[in-house]
């Protein structure tokens, strides 16, 4: 990155605008009014003409997006048309769509309020659909008291009265009318069988009809409401391609237009401040002055690492590209600091792998990521799925080498180190060799641990100064020390498969060379660390439990392996092969249970294996393997411009 | 007389040893239970602070999603532990 200044007067700013939104490399280094010490008598620069205009006319656009749901990231890209051509379309037909729409919008609002609103009503009258009299005869007196509600049991009163009792199965109607003034007895009564009043509804003519017509007015409200949304949809399929091409178009017109904002400006002259690529610096410089004629002022300023805050843009190969996604979820590389994110997209896809090491279920993610391919347009799920699609191909290599199908074995035994349980008693010759794979997990964690204190002082060794980088370079030095000094001294104590065994070295006072040498390492490290900061001395577990966690890259896998065999085991062994030696009626519900068992089983290890492979391998990324290393926390290189996909410049 | 007093040893000593290496397997094998089962309460215990805390950050900010996500799973590893050690216990 180098920091450029671009200097002009203000004749040309919409001009050098342009310019620089048209490349889509400058990072515009925000103007601030206050603390500026280089910048007395500058102010904040105002928007160019035209933005208010163009900002109304987004928000309307969005609108309408919003009402018929149109998403940038459901279209296709395609170009829609010249600059001109949209100008004029939107001054042509974005006022008669977006009356189109408003009015479809709220005939659609109108018709879903009168449907609660009837709704409302049939709830109210319910209660007296099994009266057999006109609702206007139950209110209206003046010497008459009418009680309508739910009692428990059935009253009887000992006052005159007139009562209709309907029993329901949870609750009894009740309707209770007497003269005026036996109206306390009354009430005394129904208080004693628990009584819960119903107001009597506003309406005339017998409740059944009643309710019959507000249903019909609710089916014709819900079929109007049908033929509207038919509408919007007509009208989401002729304008949807459009409606993202405006606004892609009006979101780069308010981007230009208000990008004044960020500059320092005096009355005659404007000065922008900003990061470009450093091999992008020529490109942008010539044309800036081609396209003012030489009436600018172009330099770059000397970059300052400790207090300038540079913008962090990736630079890897495409095939690592996708990964940074996962890389920003963690955080972005700080400038001076290593980009882990080559490494992490070779050693997750291989961690997966080792994972779900499966043909089928590889076989079954690979169709996975083309399916969701053809939903997902956005740019960050096609990343993801690119992510997901490297990790299924070396999940199906893996599952060649262990010679795995869908927890069954292919035809030649495994490759490397068998993962077949003996599940159901048929384990077979090649039982599975649990300890070696251990001791394989254990030595992929400790060469990624390794890579990562390594990384480690490198970056101390980069970023820090004097006497603090020395420390903590020796610091990182301690920690593998350390981790090497314990790992030998095991080494000299146990014979492990697949490691080097030191118990036969040649001892001195009677003491393995090995232990001396692991304890000389231990205490080394330690005083390393310590110098650093002693409280780092009490982290000291973590090596441990750091490349222990390792294991899990075996133990996760084989749980897996597990649920694919025992579901094989349950659905063949146990429905389907009894089920085809007795094709009886019997026999057939056996074998379709067994087909069921099957399916839901290996979809749900299909989805377990997903989010356990996928989160435990970036797991041991960010916490076994970042922490040794990497901070993160670089600001995220924003250029100014747009990729765009609908239209042309 | 003595032939078949000893063949009569051999034979329960025989069966004495079967049921004992009967009994040792399945002493493994609940210690291998107890291993993952117990420490897949530790985790859930660790998890459901973190889980709960987690989804009250994303609903403030869905961006803490992916971070959220990571942080539930970092008590997972007692879990793992677990399965090792039960691994270990029946397999080797």
């Amino acid at each position: 990155m180098s920091r450029l200044l671009i200097a002009a007067s203000r004749d040309q700013l919409s001009t050098v605008i342009a310019e620089l939104y048209r490349h889509n490399l400058f990072h515009i280094e925000e103007y601030v009014d206050q603390g500026a010490g280089d910048y007395e008598g500058f102010k904040i620069g105002s928007p160019l003409s035209g933005a208010s205009e163009a900002s109304t006319d987004l928000i309307k656009i969005r609108a309408i997006e919003n009402a018929i749901s149109v998403k940038a990231d459901d279209i296709e890209s395609k170009a829609a048309g010249s600059r001109s051509e949209l100008k004029a379309m939107i001054e042509r037909e974005l006022p008669v769509l977006e009356r189109e729409v408003e009015e479809l919008t709220t005939k659609k609002s109108k018709l879903e309020t009168r449907t609660k609103e009837l709704e409302q009503k049939i709830t109210e009258i319910k209660p007296f659909s099994e009266i057999p009299f006109n609702l206007d005869l139950l209110r209206g007196y003046s010497k008459f008291s009418v009680f309508a509600g739910y009692v428990a049991r059935e009253v009887t009163f000992s006052v005159p009265s007139e009562v209709h009792f309907v029993k329901g199965k949870e609750k009894n109607f009740i309707i209770v009318v007497t003269t005026t003034d036996q109206r306390s007895a009354v009430e005394k009564t129904l208080q004693e069988a628990s009584f819960q009043v119903v107001q009597v509804p506003e309406e005339s003519g017998p409740a059944k009809a009643r309710i019959d017509d507000y249903t019909q007015a609710i089916a014709a409200a819900a079929k109007e409401i049908g033929e509207i949304n038919l509408k919007l949809d007509g009208v989401k399929q002729k304008h949807a391609g459009f409606l993202v091409a405006c606004e892609e178009f009006l979101r780069a017109e308010v981007e230009k237009t208000e990008a004044p904002l960020r500059f320092a400006t005096t009355r005659q002259t404007f000065v922008a401040e900003g990061w470009v690529p450093s091999d992008g610096v020529d490109a942008i410089s010539n044309d800036l002055v081609k396209a003012t004629n030489g009436k600018i002022y172009v330099m770059v300023i000397p970059t300052d690492l400790e207090h300038d805050s540079v913008p962090v843009e990736y630079n890897n190969p495409s095939f690592a590209k996708p990964v940074q996604l996962l890389m920003d979820v963690y955080s972005r590389p700080k400038y001076t600091e290593v980009d882990p994110t080559l490494m992490l997209a070779i050693v997750f896809p291989l961690f997966f792998g080792l994972i779900l090491g499966d043909v089928g279920y590889g076989l079954i993610l690979l169709v996975l990521v083309f399916v969701l391919g053809k939903f997902l347009k956005g740019e960050d799920g096609q990343q993801f799925l690119k992510v997901l699609r490297n990790a299924s191909i070396s999940s199906i290599i893996f599952g060649l080498l262990f010679s795995e199908f869908l927890g069954f074995e292919l035809p030649w035994p495994a490759i490397i180190f068998s993962r077949h349980l003996n599940i159901g008693g048929e384990a077979g010759a090649h039982a599975a060799a649990i300890p070696q794979l251990m001791v394989l997990s254990i030595w992929i964690g400790i060469l990624h641990i390794t890579l990562g204190r390594v990384l480690g002082m490198y970056n101390h060794a980069k970023q820090d100064h004097g006497n603090h980088r020395t420390k903590a370079v020796m610091a990182n030095f301690g920690w593998l020390t350390v981790m090497w000094g314990i790992i030998i001294a095991i080494w000299a104590y146990a014979a492990i498969p697949l490691m080097p065994d030191f118990r036969s070295l040649p001892a001195i006072a009677g003491i393995n060379i090995g232990y001396i040498i692991g304890v000389v390492l231990i205490v080394v490290g330690v005083v390393f660390i310590a110098r650093d900061a002693v409280l780092e001395v009490i982290e000291l577990p973590t090596i441990i439990s750091h490349v222990l966690s390792y294991t899990r890259l075996v133990a996760v896998g084989l749980s897996s392996v597990a649920i694919a065999m025992v579901v094989n085991f349950m659905s063949i062994g146990m429905f389907i092969a009894p089920g085809l030696a007795n094709l009886s009626i019997v026999g057939i519900v056996m074998i379709l249970v067994g087909i069921v068992i099957f399916l839901l089983g290996h979809t749900l290890n299909v989805a377990l294996g997903i989010l356990g492979g996928g989160l435990h391998s970036i797991r041991l990324h960010y916490v076994e393997f970042f922490t040794k290393f990497y901070k993160g926390g670089g600001k995220k290189y924003v250029p100014f411009g747009m990729k765009r996909r609908f239209t042309e410049d | 007389m003595a032939d078949v007093a000893t063949a009569a040893a051999v034979a329960s000593t025989a069966t004495d040893l079967a049921s004992i290496q009967a009994s040792q397997m399945g002493m493994k094998a609940i210690g291998a239970g107890l291993a993952v089962g117990l420490t897949g309460v530790g985790t859930g215990v660790a998890e459901m602070g973190i889980g709960a805390a987690a989804v009250g950050a994303i609903a403030e900010d869905k961006d803490f999603f992916g971070l959220g996500l990571l942080f539930t799973v970092i008590p997972e590893t007692i879990v793992i532990f677990g399965l090792v050690v039960g691994l270990l216990l029946l397999f080797s």
